[in-house]
């Protein structure tokens, strides 16, 4: 796994949970894929799951969900919306979304006689008073962006008027501005106050002792009949990759999240163990690893620039030492089986091409120097010392810097580097991402802007506006095509890998990856790491 | 010795009081508005308002100090703006799992150090000396994000006899939170082990030279009486120094142990903060670890006056 995780609590609190999802090989539980148990499930027990790290809070208008958030989030909330095994957006919380024939107008009916663990009701004003709050927010207001008004014309039914049409609205509400909260919550808020979880999840907030464990116990009055099975669930977060899974294996935790190739690698086709992970199916976007390049300041601003230190860096040799073969390079936003995949144009591995375009360079301006940063992981940082020394072979001088995560981010927003490894991107819809590669929202260095490499390309805007704006599957991949070639002509990414996430449980816990929706369809239960504990339970 | 220690006490008020100082300008010192560094850059102007209002951020600096130290005095440290958490409540977690992991891996370093060096001290260049102090040079060099991972591979993994990672509080189960310390604490003590066994030993062999021994032999006296009676108290002044600046480095130094096996003690807490800048937090746990070390170093100078009443003749 090559990407640092610069822009992940970013892509995670505004972006989406991707749809890659899928099982692998490994340990099967009573003849289903691995962490999907269709059999009778036992009730009762309690499971504990380890997390990569700790989250912020629970409060979704100001906290930065990223995959452990969302852990999290399913276990005292719901999702208005979530997406079926067919890759379709489907009612979770919400009874039906309908739009008028020009998707402006969207109309939410909301499932009757559901209560939030305080006991109040859930009502269309509670979901306006959500949607109020995430508006506001500087964190989740962006993802609202376009939403004119939202009425509330009875006390289950909820109307977002758009300023545009938008044939993918119902894909945003599988993100984090999805989650409803109890009103009390907001209110908590509104005071200054810490609010306290209050869902309509299958479990209901116990105890948080953030870095060490959240805790959450059984729902009684839960609107999903016979749910949840567990009657508690733990998280813990375990920090160290090799600790997590040591702590696996030693049966301390019944259930580890992971992004680590060598853990992922370790538990693959293993007997005693049940894996799933996100390098298969993908439907939307998967969430890929890259280099960003700055746009707006020396020397990266030089299309030549990208192009050598695209043509430069052997990403191949790069997975082949550092990745254990786990993952393959990739070209693009989209993965091969992809409706929106195309033959992006992305530049090939060419030393001699780098070196020619680097000497072009260097007699116009001197030799160009530059610091590629990323964030303080050993792993990470041995990976780009490779990505250096290729890079310096080629005519570069490159500088290599380590800085914290929250530091990388911030200088991501603020447009303040040239080179930096990240990963991001991972959506039900490629509409979610709109904001990370919109004309609309490049800034001057210095100022604030989501469009993090500061890439103005009108022919980008117009890819995204046509995906945005257009129902028609044919016009959409042509939309979405075009803007992963125009990515690959402008270089403001260098592409990587697909970022692995993985679940690995022992034989204990059942149907961890498994979730049957509301409508009784089959649901996307892993994605990206992102379970639903509703539906798993335990063995004997 | 009573004016030796009255001195050292108003000392040690105004060291505290300096440090008090520095940890309230630790906001303060960081360019922008003070509440977008502390409540962060998402928060609404409402929040901001209230916190000018509580922090009294309108008022001059000086008189910002004695609110915010009157809130300290009241137990109020501020809260974490990522999670909301009162800093008091991290520290009054946190802190007795520091404590609890200093406390035993230095029991545990002075259980193995001390009788070690009292028998090898007796007979030094004997084989038992040798392969003492190859192995404790050796320890030396092993830091604990080394240690642990061999530990959790053998005895955790391997052997299942300990967890691999968790704590649960003393007061919750004594029994499994000593059983889920042992790692992590025995983790930090190998490099205290070699620290202690190096320095008494070489103190010992030098102090068995004096006349005073020779006399106690004369008399007659047994070995044991000699070494623990006569011996040990005398040679143990590098160790208690050692002791002071090494229990004070792992007030909230054990943060890559704690790491390693996600024990969420204050160096952790206060490492998860500074990455997150979240300096409330940070504030408050500089200013707990800082007093705690000084508290500690009087406490070294009580002992020391214990071990050799001499030292209050200044």
């Amino acid at each position: 796994m090559l990407g640092a995780g610069g822009a992940s609590a970013l892509a995670g609190c505004s972006s989406s949970p991707s749809s890659s999802s899928t099982t692998s090989s490994g340990a099967s539980s009573s003849g289903s894929k691995p962490g999907i148990n269709t059999g009778t499930p036992n009730k009762g027990g309690s499971a504990t799951v380890a997390t990569l790290a700790e989250i912020d809070g629970f409060f979704p208008p100001s906290n930065h969900w990223d995959t452990n958030g969302f852990l999290y989030a399913n276990t005292v909330y719901d999702p208005l919306m979530w997406v079926a095994a067919d890759g379709t957006v489907q009612p979770y919380l919400a009874k039906s979304l309908t739009s008028n024939s020009d998707y402006t107008v969207w109309t939410m009916t909301l499932r009757p006689g559901i209560k939030f663990s305080d006991g109040s009701d859930l009502t269309s004003s509670v979901v306006k008073n959500n949607y109020s709050a995430l508006a506001a927010s500087a964190l989740t207001g962006t993802a609202l962006k376009g939403i004119t008004s939202v009425d509330t014309p009875d006390s289950m039914t909820v109307v977002y008027n758009l300023s545009a049409p938008r044939p993918s609205f119902a894909a945003g509400l599988t993100t984090q501005v999805g989650y409803v909260v109890g009103q009390a919550m907001l209110d908590q808020s509104a005071a200054g106050k810490t609010p306290t979880p209050i869902g309509t999840g299958p479990f209901i907030y116990s105890s948080w002792q953030p870095n060490d464990h959240f805790t959450a116990t059984r729902n009684p009055n839960y609107w999903r009949s016979g749910l949840p099975h567990l009657d508690q669930i733990t998280f813990k977060p375990i920090p160290d990759d090799t600790q997590r899974a040591a702590t696996l294996k030693t049966g301390g935790v019944d259930l580890i999240l992971t992004n680590d190739a060598v853990t992922i690698t370790e538990f693959t086709g293993s007997s005693q163990y049940q894996l799933v992970d996100s390098l298969t199916g993908v439907i939307g976007e998967p969430s890929v690893a890259f280099i960003m390049l700055n746009t707006a300041v020396a020397p990266t601003s030089d299309l030549r620039i990208r192009q050598a230190l695209a043509k430069g860096l052997d990403v191949n040799q790069i997975l082949k030492i550092f990745g254990g073969g786990l993952t393959e390079s990739i070209n693009g936003l989209f993965l091969k089986g992809s409706p929106f995949y195309s033959s992006t144009g992305y530049p090939t591995f060419d030393p001699a091409g780098a070196k020619s375009l680097v000497s072009q360079y260097t007699a116009e301006h001197g030799t160009p120097a530059l610091t590629l940063t990323t964030v303080t992981d050993p792993r990470l940082e041995r990976v780009v010392q490779v990505i250096q020394q290729m890079w310096n072979q080629v005519g570069f001088n490159i500088t290599v810097s380590a800085i914290q995560q929250a530091t990388l981010i911030t200088n991501f927003i603020t447009g303040k580097f040239q080179a930096a490894t990240s990963y991001q991107f991972g959506a039900v819809d490629p509409d979610l991402n709109y904001v990370w590669f919109s004309t609309t929202t490049v800034s001057p260095v210095g100022g604030i802007g989501l469009n993090f490499p500061r890439n103005s390309d009108p022919d980008i805007e117009f890819s995204l506006q046509s995906g945005r704006t257009s129902s028609s599957q044919s016009t959409r991949e042509v939309a979405y095509k075009k803007l992963d070639q125009r990515l690959a002509a402008d270089l403001p990414y260098l592409w990587l890998e697909q970022y692995p996430f993985a679940m690995v449980g022992d034989q204990r816990i059942q149907n961890f990856a498994g979730l049957t929706m509301p409508n009784g369809a089959p649901g996307y239960g892993f994605d990206e790491g992102i379970i639903f504990p509703s539906q798993m339970w335990l063995n004997g | 010795m009573t004016r030796y220690l009255v001195r050292r006490l108003l000392q040690l008020v105004v060291v505290a009081f300096i440090i008090s100082v520095l940890c309230f300008m630790l906001v303060h010192l960081l360019p922008g508005d003070p509440s977008v560094v502390i409540l962060g850059p998402n928060d609404t102007a409402h929040n901001r308002a209230v916190l000018f209002q509580q922090l009294g951020l309108n008022k001059p600096l000086y008189q910002q100090y004695f609110v915010w130290l009157g809130a300290v005095f009241h137990g109020n440290l501020g809260q974490s703006y990522l999670n909301h958490e009162s800093v008091t409540h991290i520290v009054a977690t946190g802190f007795p799992i520091d404590l609890e992991l200093i406390i035993i891996s230095q029991v545990i370093a002075f259980a193995v150090a001390i009788p070690l060096a009292l028998v090898t001290s007796r007979r030094p260049n004997r084989a038992l000396d040798n392969v003492s102090t190859t192995s404790t040079f050796g320890l030396l060099a092993l830091p604990p994000f080394v240690i642990a991972p061999i530990m959790v591979a053998v005895f955790a993994v391997g052997l299942h006899w300990f967890p691999a990672t968790g704590y649960v509080p003393f007061s919750q189960d004594p029994a499994t939170n000593l059983h889920d310390m042992i790692l992590p604490s025995l983790a930090i003590t190998a490099g205290s082990i070699a620290v202690y066994y190096r320095l008494l030993r070489s103190d010992l062999i030098s102090t068995l030279q004096e006349d005073f021994i020779t006399m106690a032999r004369s008399k007659g006296l047994g070995n044991r009486t000699i070494m623990w009676r006569h011996a040990f108290r005398p040679s143990s002044f590098s160790l208690l120094a050692a002791a002071g600046v090494n229990i004070g480095a792992l007030l909230a130094g054990t943060f890559i142990v704690e790491y390693l096996f996600a024990i969420a003690g204050l160096g952790y807490s206060l490492v998860q903060a500074v990455q997150q800048r979240d300096y409330l937090v940070v504030q408050g746990i500089a200013l707990v670890v800082a007093i705690a070390y000084v508290v500690l170093q009087f406490i070294i100078d009580f002992l020391f006056t214990v071990v050799d009443p001499r030292v209050t003749r200044e």
